[in-house]
């Protein structure tokens, strides 16, 4: 199967909702899929990361863009 | 794996100290640490049944800003560490005798039981204590 990617728009969402978007979201999706969350949430953009580190999947890229973060984590296991 | 377990006892009734501690319960949840929530004292008002946000959380100026704000929900953060992780939820059975109540008058699919203090203490042996 063709792996995926879905978007997450968590802007305007707090800590740490944009980080248990997203990890709802990946306990729904394939191993190699990947998930980009649009998050405004500063602390979001540095707490998914350290998620993503601890737990063992992989920070694909984190941007700041116009007002938001896009950051995009495959799954790995 | 599982990281060491940890557990929370929460009694206060402020709202800042119940969202904080739904903050690290179910993050830590999510990061493969096993949680275990202990609620009594002040804190079960916030747990009963049938009650609007805005009785169910008293508290400061960070209390309004989490209301006024789109900030998750306190208990919805505990039911998304428990759907997500492996996060337990236990009330305190001296606070229900107490105030009469059982299981069945706080909101319903978020608490695994009722549980006695010595019981969570015995089993936060294994893990970290915080309180709130």
């Amino acid at each position: 199967m063709m792996a995926e990617r879905r978007k997450i728009d968590a802007r305007g969402a707090f800590c740490p909702g944009p980080l248990m978007e997203m990890i709802a979201t990946l306990k729904l999706s394939q191993v190699g899929d990947e998930i980009e969350v649009w998050s405004s949430d500063k602390g979001s953009s540095k707490d998914i990361p350290e998620w993503v580190a601890k737990v063992g999947h992989e920070l694909v890229s984190n941007e700041e863009r116009d007002g938001y973060w896009s950051i995009v984590v495959k799954k790995l296991k | 794996m599982s990281g060491k377990p940890l557990f929370v006892l929460v009694s206060s009734g402020e709202h800042e100290k119940l969202h904080i501690a739904a903050m690290l319960a179910s993050v830590a949840a999510v990061s493969d640490r096993p949680v275990e929530v202990f609620v009594s004292m002040n804190a079960i008002f916030a747990f009963a049944k049938d009650i609007e946000p805005r009785q169910r959380y008293k508290g400061g100026a960070f209390s309004k800003l989490l209301l006024e704000r789109r900030a998750p929900d306190t208990l919805q953060l505990l039911q998304q560490g428990r759907e997500l992780g492996q996060l337990k939820i236990h009330a305190c059975s001296m606070a229900l005798d107490l105030l009469g109540w059982t299981v069945d008058n706080l909101v319903t699919d978020l608490f695994d039981g009722d549980l006695g203090l010595t019981r969570f203490l015995s089993d936060a042996e294994a893990g970290d204590l915080v309180t709130f």
